[in-house]
């Protein structure tokens, strides 16, 4: 995708001004703590992406961007909080410049063609190209619920899941729907059978008893039941001036029926289940906590579903919605234990609401024959009560607010006095109704059974419609559940055999037969590591600190290889490998060599050894790397870089603070002199704390160039180079002057006594001094590059004097070699 | 004047494997095998690879349109 070329931060995090050159390549920014090296990080990933994610997400409590990203001196002017990129586009053959400001995080892009901009998009949507310790080792060590969500947000796997979780519920709340359909169905097969008069729903028995009604109307008998049959079939239409009569028989059943449906609703049983369910609200609503949990997941999981656009469906603030998504799922997965004690209640108040429903439907029945008796009956009290039902039934069904839905539970099992009473009257009046003639009962009840045989029928059809949908949406959700399960085993067995296959070679002395499990289930990830071919284990159960950290990289390696593919050409890896010995690093060089040789690597550390690997395996060349040596509040962090440190020196001289020059200078030559012992391969007297002063270092590198000077000539002279020899020889006695001008040599006598005598200098006097210690500086370097030399190769036996550009290349090798 | 770029939506790296496009895919294909109405993929084909929805709602449409309770 891209290459960052360079980088320059105004007022962010640590840092005041600083620009660094990535040149494309792999970088290292070395530091000890503190001295701004994760800033750059940070600064890096913002000016990518927008973001920085150690200021952002879980766990940053009152830490935010806007507020603590800039300069703590520019916490009040964010706009002055900014970072510029120049970024390559190899695909493109593009270099862009990106800037943002912590006021606007916006990246403002020149070019901004259509091409580029697609390209940035898809660097910001991967933040993932910023790896930590911290992210590094939630890969290995986490559980496996929540390393199969980091590995899911590192492979985009989001929207999979939300997939999985959407039709789920689709598929849920489809099979929910049958309970209430079935009551429906059942009603209305009881309706029927009253209307018939029989106890069981059978075609014979059905044709029995309507032939024998028929039969009264000397109409012909029905031979079979179909779907579309009906009972009254051949019976005169009633003219509409005919007023509609109470079927006498039918409605005393019905009546019968509406009381034994009341007894219901006032029995044992639903006193019973009214005190359960209103219990266990009442539990709920006596902590106040969970109580405002049940409201706050209700509220959540709608807030969900409104999610579409960039911005907070409550405060209309922009957001990235995968990130607010992210964080909405992650408050209602908190609240899951309310929701099950939600699900509980709602399961108990289920019958509730069929019982009611029952009622509502019966009480309705009586209503309508009351409404054309004669003479016509009111019963105000039975539709209020019907609509009080209907009130009811919306608020179990609703279940929020809880302390409504108790107080309403309590009337569940209460049926007013009055109906009791206005069933009596109307069972009197149509008790009172003259007995219909043979025909015309005969008619009535051809009349209400197909009606009701049309109820059960549309019941039936509504229930067989709503379980095929069921079944449908099951079938699509274990479909879905199936396919992604496939999907993702074929890409962990991918991703496993690439892990197993780096982790091998970084440890394969002793561990080249390595394999891992990636063991994917029911939304988690497992993750056991083989131990020495004695049994996979978690990879905390043996393995050292340092093997989990290299296991952590090579996950996370083996993902980003997956997911980007050729892409992969960027990344940032902060502080990563510290537990690491120096052993295993250099394979962890050889493998970024190897398998990563297109990626831009930006590495930080505070270890000079794992520096010095990077150079050494080649990993970083040349300028590629910055190294701090201090840091201020006012100033930001401080390179060791030539240009800065003898411009600082001279300041100090001519400022006559001679104490700072010296120190200044002493420190910047003991730490190049370490750097050029390491490359020289120069023999120093071994200290087991790693700590050497200035006379230490400094004239085993002198000694060792002039040995190496000495070995070049005996090689020239050895393949007889007349000319390379002279100019060795010139090189050589170049070289000695400068060492002599510095005196540096004699320090091995007594390696404090001359650092000591500096800080008595005139400052008039110490000006040679600097311009000795700065010209034989330069005499290890090459004259072409500027780069100091080395010998080659890294761990054998020296042939050859080089340096990074090629120009110098003498030869240590004799021709009888 | 240089341009901002417009927030956006996670989305998929040019040749290289999109994990949920992969899983979608599979998924469609694996429907229609089970024989599912050519309508009910196509329906979930827009809305997971054309529409990038992933919301509840937004699948409930796709599963159960032209198939509502009559």
């Amino acid at each position: 995708m891209i290459r960052v070329e360079s980088i320059t931060i105004k007022e962010f995090r640590g840092i005041r001004d600083l620009t660094l050159d990535f040149n494309g390549k792999t970088f290292a920014v070395y530091g000890p703590n503190g001295t701004g090296k994760s800033g750059v990080v940070d600064a890096l990933e913002f000016a990518l992406t927008g973001n920085v994610s150690r200021l952002s997400g879980e766990g940053r409590g009152e830490v935010s961007l806007k507020q603590h990203g800039p300069h703590v001196d520019r916490r009040n002017d964010p706009d002055k909080a900014r970072v510029m990129v120049k970024v390559s586009i190899p695909s493109l053959g593009k270099v862009v410049a990106i800037e943002r400001s912590l006021k606007n995080p916006a990246a403002q892009v020149t070019p901004a063609d259509s091409e580029v901009l697609e390209v940035l998009r898809q660097v910001e949507a991967h933040p993932e190209i910023v790896l930590s310790r911290r992210e590094l080792i939630r890969y290995v060590l986490a559980t496996p619920g929540k390393r199969a969500e980091e590995v899911q947000a590192l492979l985009h796997l989001d929207q999979v899941g939300q997939v999985r979780v959407g039709l789920q519920k689709i598929a849920n709340a489809c099979e929910k729907q049958l309970g209430l359909l079935g009551t429906s169905v059942a009603q209305a097969r009881e309706n029927l059978l009253r209307a018939l008069g029989i106890t069981e729903l059978g075609k014979e028995k059905v044709l029995a008893s309507t032939n024998a009604q028929r039969a009264s109307l000397s109409l012909p008998a029905l031979t079979d039941l179909t779907e579309t049959t009906s009972l009254k079939d051949g019976l005169a239409t009633p003219s509409p001036a005919q007023p509609q009569r109470v079927p006498k028989a039918q409605a005393l059943a019905d009546i019968r029926g509406t009381r034994e449906i009341l007894a219901e609703i006032c029995g044992n049983d639903t006193v019973e289940r009214v005190i359960e369910v209103t219990a266990d609200l009442s539990a709920l609503i006596g902590d106040p906590a969970i109580a405002a949990s049940v409201k706050r997941e209700a509220f959540f999981t709608i807030g969900l579903e409104f999610i579409e656009v960039g911005a907070c469906p409550f405060c209309d603030d922009l957001w990235d919605p995968n990130e607010l998504k992210k964080r909405v799922q992650a408050k209602i997965n908190h609240l899951k234990e309310v929701s099950q004690k939600r699900g509980a209640a709602e399961a108990k108040i289920a019958p509730l609401i069929a019982a009611l429903r029952k009622v509502r439907a019966a009480i309705n029945t009586m209503v309508g024959y009351a409404s054309i008796s004669t003479p016509p009956l009111a019963m105000k009290e039975a539709r209020e009560y019907s609509g009080h039902c209907e009130i009811v039934i919306e608020r179990l069904l609703t279940l929020m607010p809880l302390d409504e839905t108790v107080t309403v539970l309590t009337t569940v099992p209460t049926i007013p006095p009055a109906i009791p009473n206005s069933i009596k009257e109307l069972e009197q009046i149509v008790a009172a109704l003259p007995e219909p003639t043979k025909q015309d009962a005969a008619r009535e009840w051809l009349v209400v059974a197909q009606e009701r045989l049309e109820n059960w029928r549309e019941a039936m059809r509504k229930n067989k419609a709503a379980n095929e949908q069921a079944k449908m949406a099951r079938q699509i959700s274990d479909i879905y559940a199936n396919s992604s399960d496939k999907v993702l085993a074929r890409i962990y067995t991918n991703v496993e055999k690439e892990f197993s296959s780096f982790y091998g070679f970084i440890n394969r002395e002793d561990e080249d037969k390595f394999v891992a499990q990636l063991i994917p289930s029911l939304g988690k990830l497992g993750f056991d590591v083989d131990f020495y071919g004695r049994g996979f284990f978690p990879p905390g159960a043996y393995h050292s600190e340092g093997h989990q950290d290299s296991m952590g990289l090579c996950l996370y390696l083996a993902l980003m290889k997956y997911l980007q593919g050729d892409n992969f050409t960027f990344a940032v890896l902060d502080d990563v490998l510290m537990s690491v010995d120096a052993g295993h690093r250099r394979e962890v060089c050889a493998l970024l060599k190897k398998e990563f040789a297109h990626t831009q690597f930006v590495m930080t550390t505070h270890d000079p050894i794992w520096l010095r690997h990077m150079r050494t395996e080649g990993i970083i060349r040349g300028q590629s790397a910055v190294q701090f040596r201090n840091w201020s509040i006012d100033q930001g962090p401080t390179r060791w870089d030539a240009r800065d440190v003898w411009t600082e020196i001279e300041d100090y001289r001519k400022g006559s603070n001679m104490r700072a020059a010296a120190s200044l200078l002493r420190h910047y030559l003991e730490y190049e002199s370490a750097e050029l012992c390491h490359r020289l391969h120069a023999p120093v007297e071994f200290h087991g704390d790693a700590q050497y002063q200035l006379g230490e270092l400094l004239p085993p590198a002198i000694a060792r160039m002039r040995e190496l000077y000495r070995r070049a000539k005996k090689a020239g002279n050895s393949w007889n180079q007349k000319e390379i020899i002279e100019q060795l020889s010139a090189r050589e006695t170049g070289f000695a002057k400068l060492a002599s001008d510095s005196n540096a040599e004699q320090w091995q006598i007594n390696v404090a006594v001359h650092y000591n005598s500096w800080d008595n200098l005139a400052k008039e006097d110490f000006a040679p001094v600097v311009r000795a210690f700065r010209d034989l500086l330069g005499g290890f370097t090459c004259t072409e590059c500027g780069e100091y030399l080395r010998v080659s190769p890294d761990r054998a036996p020296a042939e050859a004097i080089r340096c990074e550009c090629g120009k110098t290349m003498i030869n240590l090798r004799e021709k009888s070699e | 004047m240089p341009e901002a770029i417009p927030m956006t939506t996670s989305f998929a790296l040019k040749g290289t494997p999109d994990v949920p496009t992969q899983v979608f895919e599979k998924f469609l294909e694996a429907l229609k095998e089970a024989g599912a109405s050519p309508e009910l993929v196509a329906r979930l084909r827009k809305t997971l690879l054309e529409d990038k929805k992933f919301t509840e709602r937004a699948l409930k449409e796709a599963v159960l349109a032209e198939e509502p309770l009559p």
